[in-house]
């Protein structure tokens, strides 16, 4: 399958009077054309560096990037001419109607009026902004306003779309909405770019799923793929019965309030279901969940505390 | 798609020109009252005989006020809004985009600009070419303001810095030099500070063309090649700075 993005040992450092940091490492990746890459991570991670380079706004230190086979130091332009980006906080000019924001981002980008006009009109009906397409952006919600931008870039002609954070600060229902936009916004061939540092986005949206963390790619590949690769991917929570210390020569255990959990392997999760039928313990079962890939593979829990730029 | 040079400044010029005074016409109104505010200040002090003074300082002040509000919008669209990062990773390069804003700044000052031409047919005596000396001195000075401008929105993370700076950069650029009164009105030591400015020298050529101060051939050029010289100094400068990819 040809690729639409591919990485190689890109770093960037940033530096600063007496010290530096490394937001990126070595971090190697390869996107096939026509897929939704979900790049995961905690706050402070690397993803805005490593979008926003290969987006063509930041420079790497060193390693490349190349965009549909453009390499996007040496030959930003022609990437420019085939993506579309919404940074992480974007936020569309408040004076503006949907219909405006997407008409003249497309007329910016080159778009004939005729064109733009056409454009604008299916991607305003495309994601049910029809109702609101005169409204200006100051009396629209914050799911309106973000579906607003994933309008402008999704009528584009871009073949890459980079998204950062796009639901961040929304509630639920927005937040749906708006990936509901975005899985439109996959139209034949077009690549969607993708980071959160929410799961359930990540695994809702996703074809394939890139874990950074501390500016080094963890893992790369599809759920499964995932799944694959962490030591238990069972996840088994227990109601009493079993004390701590005989659980964790099953695998590794937590407590969740009054209930532990443990994540173990496919032998040891029989086993323990046994036991549990045995004893008479309620016991629930069942494959990990992205999110407990995630904390086998990080060691931590997602946090909200830090951000991008923290680190920048 | 490939870059459209044309179809992207139109468009830059609708978003930040027309269709925010379109929605609000405080941005309009926002832009005149500095020079409409001297003009009114001038009659009342001065009387009538220095209307004239109001009518050229104004248009320099208009042309100025450029800079400032350039500077103030593009710190708004990358720190705030990152409308400039999503327009780095379109077709549209950097000097389009410069260029647009700074004409879709120009649509603000229309009005205002118009009125003072107006009134300069009723009060001002111009030698002949006048006109033309003028719209080249403020053409010049609009490329120095908006080179000026997008310089020091380069230095700003944060829109709040940027419009503290304003005022400060408007005293040195608009209160010193002698924009509203003939420079033989300032104190002999303030002089040779005034002239550092190029208002100054764009006040000097507007004044005369207007035949409000004498203005022979040779002073004509010298205060337009220093004109020039700012602009394209300053010019050379913001293309120095011009940062579309951060390093």
């Amino acid at each position: 399958m040809p690729q639409a993005l591919v990485a190689k040992k890109v770093c960037r450092r940033y530096k600063w009077r007496g010290g530096h940091h490394d937001a990126l490492t070595d971090v190697s990746l390869e996107v096939p054309r026509g897929t939704i890459l979900g790049l995961i991570g905690r706050n402070g991670a690397g993803k805005t560096t490593f979008l926003r380079i290969a987006s063509t706004t930041l420079l790497p230190t060193s390693g490349e990037v190349r965009v549909l086979d453009h390499d996007v130091v040496t030959e930003a332009t022609a990437v420019r001419e085939r993506i579309a980006v919404i940074p992480q906080e974007a936020r569309p000019f408040y004076w503006m109607t949907p219909k405006e924001l997407v008409y003249y981002y497309l007329t910016m980008r080159g778009e004939s009026r005729a064109d733009a006009a056409a454009k604008t009109k299916d991607a305003i009906a495309e994601l049910g902004l029809n109702s609101w397409e005169n409204t200006v952006v100051n009396r629209l919600s914050g799911g309106l306003r973000r579906k607003a931008m994933v309008a402008m870039v999704m009528a584009s002609d871009a073949d890459v779309l980079f998204l950062d954070e796009p639901t961040t600060g929304l509630d639920p229902v927005a937040r749906r909405s708006v990936w509901e936009a975005i899985r439109k916004a996959t139209k034949a061939n077009r690549t969607i770019f993708l980071t959160t540092h929410y799961l359930d986005e990540a695994e809702s949206l996703s074809d394939r799923l890139a874990l950074l963390e501390g500016g080094h790619l963890l893992a790369s590949g599809s759920r499964a793929d995932l799944a694959g690769r962490v030591r238990r991917p069972y996840r088994v929570v227990v109601e009493g019965g079993f004390s701590e210390e005989e659980l964790k020569s099953y695998g590794e255990v937590g407590r969740v309030g009054d209930r532990l959990m443990l994540f173990t392997g496919e032998n040891e999760a029989r086993e323990l279901s046994k036991q549990a039928l045995e004893k008479g313990v309620r016991l629930s079962l069942g494959p990990v969940s992205l999110e407990d890939i995630f904390l086998q593979m990080v060691g931590q829990e997602i946090s909200v505390d830090a951000t991008e730029e923290d680190y920048a | 798609m490939r870059e459209n040079k044309l179809r992207s400044v139109w468009a830059i010029i609708s978003l930040n020109g027309f269709l925010p005074m379109k929605r609000s016409p405080l941005f309009l109104i926002n832009t005149l009252t500095s020079p409409f505010s001297f003009l009114f200040f001038l009659l009342v002090v001065g009387g009538s005989g220095y209307l004239i003074y109001g009518v050229s300082g104004g248009m320099v002040l208009t042309t100025l006020s450029i800079g400032t509000s350039l500077q103030g919008d593009l710190t708004h669209y990358r720190a705030d809004l990152k409308f400039q990062e999503m327009v780095v990773a379109t077709p549209v390069k950097e000097g389009t985009f410069v260029a647009a804003m700074a004409l879709s700044e120009l649509v603000y000052s229309i009005p205002g600009m118009a009125v003072f031409v107006i009134l300069s047919f009723f009060y001002a005596h111009y030698i002949l070419f006048g006109g033309v000396v003028i719209l080249a001195s403020l053409i010049l000075l609009w490329i120095f303001a908006s080179a000026l401008g997008f310089t020091l929105a380069t230095y700003f993370a944060d829109v709040r810095e940027s419009f503290m700076v304003a005022p400060i950069v408007s005293i040195f650029l608009s209160v010193v030099p002698p924009v509203y009164y003939p420079i033989t009105r300032l104190p002999a030591y303030l002089q040779p500070i005034a002239y550092i400015a190029p208002t100054t020298w764009a006040a000097r050529l507007v004044q005369g063309a207007m035949g409000i101060t004498p203005l022979t051939l040779p002073e004509a050029l010298l205060d337009g090649g220093i004109l020039l010289a700012a602009a394209i100094i300053l010019f050379l400068i913001a293309w120095k700075k011009a940062q579309w990819r951060e390093t």
